[in-house]
């Protein structure tokens, strides 16, 4: 415990002070047992050699072509109807991987889960910094990974999590960055924020709420410095933008931004807000607080506009293909936000300048005080406690898992043995968010090979939703099927060469999963194609669909022409 | 209040110079709220093409402009104290 804490514990009862560190140690064993959660599914998943989330190997095609030179913002319309809907930046550290180990999943899902590691760390580093407190530093940056969300999305080959590393890194490089004396420092910390907003961005294009919110911190804190810094920005963000579009003749802007329009759907947007709130309650509270202080009692920190403008952005988990990593950024900021508030309180650092809500608000409760010091030395600590049951995770079986899920009463609700508070008992669970989170099993792996001998044993090309089969099978990845649904509810794709392929029975084997497929694209495969087997792998059933027989092409064309 | 020496642009780039004051930052969201809210009403008054009124997303984007004013309304007694 720190010197500050110290002095405050000082002041409380002893039985207080016991108390206070046995619910400390237990708030801390909840989230060290969900860190090693975390670590065993981080494992699991870097050694399944199989698409796990839906469109995992399409991130490897990128990385393949990035490594191989090329830029992955193809033409759709042109054979392999190929394209990427993401900014280059997580593929582009991830292609040198490419070059040591060849195409594989587990350096994308390591650089994931590192990245979170980095996240929680810099969370933990500025609730110390600012709090003074170590043990609520290191409780914040494991609250982080303990989050659900972060849980399941953190070990994905997915560029997520690497946004959300790079959007911490500069917040924190920037939070103090004014401050400084020194004005060579000062500017160099100004400017190291502000390319890790880039980064941020040019990972994800989510990070836009990050650069919004730092900029308008730069802004309120010296309005010059912010619309010189802002410009240079904005400047330097276009002329890459830019230079991306003219490279890959003009697909980056049709690929990454007018695609990406998708329908929105607010019933979405409300279970996801619930279930976050449902999750993370025992944060948020005390990180609303912590702003509604710095609003109206002290200076506004940049870690309360990042929260402000990243849950308003959380608003847009309600598009089509979005979900609950939306909240991802917001979870930092919750983590950061209610460990200052932790930290503060336990250093007794309130302080409330005389004002109108001063007046109203504070001084009716100044008596309370010294009850409320007290008291705060027992909520604190069951703030993480109730934090860590809210969001418990964990398989339910093997000779770890078992008998503590037995203690602890907990039965599975997700698959392959797994329990997920996110969900109701019955496996259930809010649009949106991710059907993922359990262990793969050897069984899996197996039914992977065996998907993947079956698209070897086929002549010809394939088409395939998932691309990690025909990477393993060494076939052509051929499209990348959500960013042609994408396109086609856009009206920006016509798809005339892939239907052709598809109506002259061209693929040998059609595997599919999710359906993700534009309309026409199923109906023309529905036309011609007949499935003849399924294979059930990671929970999801693959279907496999074969040319129809020539006898029935004919009687098949008539009855499309007669049905319309 | 009379200008530095060196003349009125001086002046304004010297107060551009500090933090904001809570009043300034109220102002600014009231402004910024206002003007946001009249805007995402225009949009179905200029684009008279569009139909079925204003959307789920519309109307959530109001509610944060509204909200961001109301806010700054809050900032404005706090008057000189730094943002």
């Amino acid at each position: 415990m720190t010197r500050t804490a110290t002095t405050q514990t000082d002041r409380a009862a002893p039985s207080l002070i016991t108390l206070n560190r046995i619910l400390m140690a237990a708030a801390l064993v909840i989230l060290i047992g969900l860190l090693g959660v975390y670590v065993v599914y981080a494992s699991n998943l870097i050694q399944f050699p199989f698409d796990y989330d839906q469109g995992e190997g399409f991130e490897l095609v990128d990385t393949i072509l990035f490594s191989q030179g090329q830029w992955p913002y193809l033409d759709t319309e042109i054979y392999p109807f190929y394209s990427s809907n993401y900014p280059p930046l997580f593929h582009v550290i991830a292609a040198p991987f490419v070059w040591l180990f060849g195409p594989g999943y587990a350096y994308g899902r390591l650089l994931g889960f590192l990245g979170t590691l980095v996240t929680a760390t810099a969370i933990g580093y500025a609730v110390y910094r600012d709090g003074q407190q170590r043990l609520i530093a290191i409780l914040s940056g494991l609250a982080f990974l303990a989050s659900n969300t972060i849980y399941h999305i953190g070990p994905l080959f997915r560029q997520h999590m690497t946004m959300v590393m790079f959007e911490m890194l500069a917040v924190l490089v920037l939070a103090h960055a004014n401050e400084l004396g020194n004005p060579q420092q000062r500017r160099s910390r100004l400017v190291l924020g502000l390319v890790l907003i880039l980064a941020a961005g040019y990972t994800k294009q989510l990070a836009y709420a990050t650069a919004i919110a730092a900029l308008a911190f730069l802004f309120i804190r010296n309005p010059r410095r912010g619309i010189l810094y802002g410009l240079g920005f904005g400047l330097v963000g276009a002329a890459i933008f830019v230079g991306i579009n003219v490279a890959t003749n003009g697909q980056w802007w049709l690929q990454t931004i007018t695609a990406n329009v998708n329908t929105f759907y607010p019933h979405q947007t409300v279970g996801l807000f619930q279930l976050w709130f449902g999750l993370h309650g025992f944060l948020i509270v005390p990180a609303v607080l912590y702003i509604v202080y710095e609003f109206y009692f002290d200076r506004i920190s940049i870690y309360s506009l990042w929260w402000m403008v990243a849950v308003a952005n959380s608003i847009l988990s309600g598009k089509w293909g979005a979900g609950d990593s939306y909240f991802a950024t917001a979870i930092a900021a919750t983590c950061v936000l209610s460990g200052l508030f932790a930290a503060r309180t336990l250093n007794r650092r309130w302080q409330f300048p005389p004002n109108y809500l001063t007046r109203r608000v504070i001084d009716p409760l100044r008596p309370l005080a010294p009850a409320l010091a007290s008291a705060a030395l027992i909520i604190i600590p069951l703030l993480y406690v109730g934090y860590g049951r809210a969001v418990l995770h964990m398989p339910t079986t093997g000779p770890v898992f078992e008998p503590l899920a037995n203690a602890l009463n907990i039965h599975p609700n997700a698959q392959n043995g797994f329990y997920d508070s996110a969900r109701q008992q019955d496996g259930s669970f809010s649009g949106g968010y991710a059907d993922i989170g359990h262990l793969t099993t050897q069984g899996d792996i197996e039914a992977g090979y065996a998907i993947v001998d079956l698209i070897k044993a086929v002549d010809g090309p394939v088409l395939s939703e998932e691309a990690g089969f025909n990477l393993l099978a060494g076939k052509d990845v051929i499209t990348n099927p959500t960013q042609l649904l994408n396109l086609a509810n856009n009206s920006l794709y016509d798809g005339d060469a892939l239907l052709s392929m598809i109506e002259d029975r061209t693929f040998g084997l059609i595997v599919l999963r999710a359906q993700f497929y534009p309309v026409p694209v199923l109906q023309a495969i529905g036309r011609n194609y007949t499935q003849t087997e399924s294979i059930r792998m990671n929970g999801f059933e693959y279907l496999m669909l074969r040319p129809q027989p020539p006898q029935s092409m004919d009687s098949d064309t008539e009855d499309s022409n007669g049905g319309g | 209040m009379p200008f530095p020496p060196n003349g009125p642009m001086v002046y304004s780039c010297l107060m551009f110079d500090k933090s904001l004051t809570k009043r300034q930052l109220g102002l600014l969201m009231i402004i910024v709220g206002t003007l946001g809210f009249l805007a995402i009403i225009g949009i179905d008054l200029i684009d008279v093409g569009r139909e079925g009124g204003i959307g789920p997303a519309q109307r959530i984007a109001l509610g944060l402009m509204m909200a961001t004013a109301l806010l700054g309304l809050t900032l404005l007694p706090l008057k000189n104290t730094p943002a």
